[in-house]
């Protein structure tokens, strides 16, 4: 597992902050999207379907600070959109660096090369390169030839100026185990400092309906990719979550976890659904109604959802609560196993 | 309409991804996108996307869909081009423009320096990287025989700022007063309009900045006479890059605004090696202070001359960051 020490450090820190507040609901990342433009369209998004006037406007500086003050999660994951398409995206990250928040800037990587001069390499700062398996299915989930190897070059770049880089993975179905493990093979030897793995969610407004994984099937695809994990695979993710994808362990959704903001507000109830909107951070807490949503409430829009952004949260709740749980973490941690 | 319909639409505004129309049971009407709602009220974002807008369902007589549905044009594209990918030359920008830097113009090294130290960057060449206003600025010294198209070209930027030192062409400029060209005239008579607003809004973070005319020469006017010969009403200083940098930004398209720092007053005349361009004017000033006591002295007084403009065009292009900064690429 490749969770810097420093920010497991800050995280264990504010989770028993909020712990010995008895604080029922609290955030653990900010999805803070700056703006919802972007210069690639991918089959299986749905974020950025909006009208030309709304994908022009950026979040400010000033915005997104205050969210994050708002918010007072330890990480912040900057999604879009495509991030580096915000003109002041570098002072977005240089004044939560300066916050101490940990920064994942989510990025396709078009940009990254001509936009590194404008960063400063930090252990707050990652960029969190997406990239959905090898070369060929990458470019098909991006829908343009060549991305996968323009982000390699500019993961590459990013290493040699001494920023962290870390990689973000979305399966859909169809994905091809044995080639993914190559593919997690291939990541670690560029020399990324860990990945990120989820199933895509079956946006409504994504163009693509069809290869959204449901359920069992995710369990499957996971479990095979994972069960041997290769020498040497750091993952930035809790061991926990990861077992849950393979269908180890089963988890009910904690849709507060990683609440987002963007250029609408608070998004209710979470970074996938769009259900309205809160003006403070303060009201999306206290008056969203959270028993509509988790696969137990019967939502139908949360019955096939693994993401990440709902479940890593219950992962690292499940590690604080019982220490069989913390103690599968730590192991996990220790071997690489899972 | 009936509570059900009411609320049928609602639902259907606050899902469709485009612009609707509200009409009020006043007649009024409102075009917007409905991003919110709740049991007696939708909110919009108003169609320039920077008002938001709360109204009341007893208000609202109907909702009408009239902008274009973003989901469905994604869904149609995707369709269309199903199985095959955009090609691998696309631009990096995809359907949207470059964001690019501000591109600040000189025509002289000793220009850049002023320009450097308001950017807080060192210099490589005849060229520096820095920051304006949260925005990626780059600022260039061309030279005096061109180059301002070239750069505009390769560095595809948000704006362009023609900048740097002048002579004056009236009797009240004075050494650092500095001018905005409200409009640039080169020695054929074209002229050429900035962006208004732009402008406007660079007066506004300037005070105390003269707007007028700016005159492009082909050539250094040294004397008293030749610059005298080039006054007209309305024409405040004298330069030879801003005519070129001005019509080239307005020709692809590109913003521009002209700044420049008075350094001769019109009454005075310049020592006659400015005439030429060289890589370095120690040595022709060295030489040309040798030639006697008053040159000397002439020299002296240029150089507190050119340090006055220097400090005012490197305290201007500091006030003017947030503006430039501001400016943004459209798709």
């Amino acid at each position: 597992m490749s969770i810097p020490v420093a920010q497991m450090v800050a995280v264990t820190r504010y989770v028993l902050k909020q712990r010995l507040a008895r604080r029922e609901r609290y955030p653990l990342v900010l999805m803070l999207e700056p703006l919802f433009r972007c210069n690639l369209s991918c089959t299986g998004c749905g974020k950025i379907q909006y009208p030309l006037s709304l994908l022009k406007k950026n979040l400010s500086v000033e915005d997104c600070v205050r969210a994050s003050d708002e918010c007072g999660a330890p990480v912040v994951s900057i999604a879009g959109g495509e991030p580096l398409m915000h003109p002041q995206i570098a002072d977005i990250a240089r004044e939560l660096v300066a916050r101490k928040r940990f920064v994942y800037l989510c990025t396709n990587a078009l940009l990254l090369e001509r936009k590194l001069d404008a960063f400063q390499p930090s252990k707050y700062l990652s960029f969190s390169v997406h990239m959905d398996g090898p070369r060929t299915e990458h470019d098909l989930a991006v829908s343009r030839d060549g991305v996968y190897d323009v982000a390699v070059s500019a993961i590459r770049a990013a290493l040699k100026r001494g920023f962290r880089v870390t990689t973000n993975t979305t399966l859909f179905e169809g994905s091809d185990p044995q080639r993914m493990r190559a593919f997690f093979d291939q990541m670690m030897e560029l020399g990324v400092e860990g990945m990120m793995i989820s199933p895509g969610y079956s946006y409504e407004k994504a163009p693509d309906q069809e290869h959204f994984l449901r359920r069992e099937r995710s369990h499957r695809l996971f479990s095979r990719m994972l069960e041997e994990p290769g020498k040497g695979w750091r993952f930035n993710q809790s061991p926990l979550f990861l077992q849950f994808l393979m269908g180890k362990r089963d988890f009910e959704c904690t849709p507060w976890g990683n609440p987002t903001y963007n250029l609408f507000g608070w998004q209710r109830p979470c970074y996938l659904l769009q259900d309205g909107y809160a003006k403070t951070f303060r009201e999306l807490m206290e008056e969203t109604d959270w028993s509509r949503y988790g696969r137990k409430s019967g939502n139908p829009r949360c019955q096939d959802c693994m993401v990440h952004c709902g479940f890593e949260p219950s992962a690292v709740r499940a590690a604080f609560d019982s220490p069989r749980a913390m103690g599968a973490t730590v192991a996990a941690m220790v071997t690489g196993r899972l | 309409m009936s509570d059900a319909r009411l609320a049928e639409l609602v639902e259907r505004a606050f899902d469709y991804r485009g612009y609707v129309t509200v009409r009020r049971t006043d007649g009024s009407e409102l075009v917007g996108f409905v991003y919110d709602r709740g049991a007696a009220h939708i909110v919009l974002f108003d169609e320039t996307a920077t008002h938001r807008v709360r109204v009341e369902l007893a208000e609202v007589a109907d909702i009408a869909f009239t902008g274009e549905d973003a989901a469905r044009k994604s869904q149609e594209i995707w369709e269309r081009r199903k199985g095959t990918l955009e090609p691998r030359d696309t631009p990096a920008w995809g359907d949207w423009q470059d964001a690019g830097p501000v591109l600040l113009v000189v025509g002289l090294e000793i220009e850049l320096r002023s320009v450097g130290h308001a950017l807080g960057a060192s210099r490589r060449g005849n060229r520096l990287r820095g920051r304006m206003g949260g925005a990626d600025a780059v600022a260039l010294a061309i030279g005096l025989r061109g180059g301002a198209r070239r750069a505009v070209i390769e560095e595809r930027p948000r704006l362009v700022v023609s900048c740097g030192f002048s002579g004056a062409l009236d009797d009240a400029a004075a050494p650092g007063d500095l001018v905005l060209g409200a409009s640039v005239r080169d020695e054929n008579g074209d002229r050429i309009v900035p962006p208004l607003p732009l402008l406007r809004a660079a007066a506004a973070a300037l005070p105390g900045v003269r707007q007028g005319e700016l005159l492009c020469t082909t050539s250094v006017a040294t004397t008293a006479e030749a610059k005298r010969a080039l006054a007209r009403p309305g024409a405040l200083a004298l330069d030879m890059e801003s005519y070129p940098v001005a019509h080239a930004a307005a020709e692809l398209g590109v913003p521009w605004l002209a700044l420049r720092a008075i350094v001769d007053p019109l009454a005075s005349s310049l020592p006659p090696f400015t005439r030429e361009e060289h890589s370095s004017y120690l040595w022709p000033a060295l030489r040309y202070a040798l030639s006697g006591p008053g040159a000397a002295m002439e020299l002296v007084r240029l150089g507190v001359w050119a340090r006055k403009a220097g400090g005012a065009l490197e305290g201007a292009l500091r006030r003017l960051a947030p503006v430039l900064g501001a400016v943004e690429a459209h798709p």
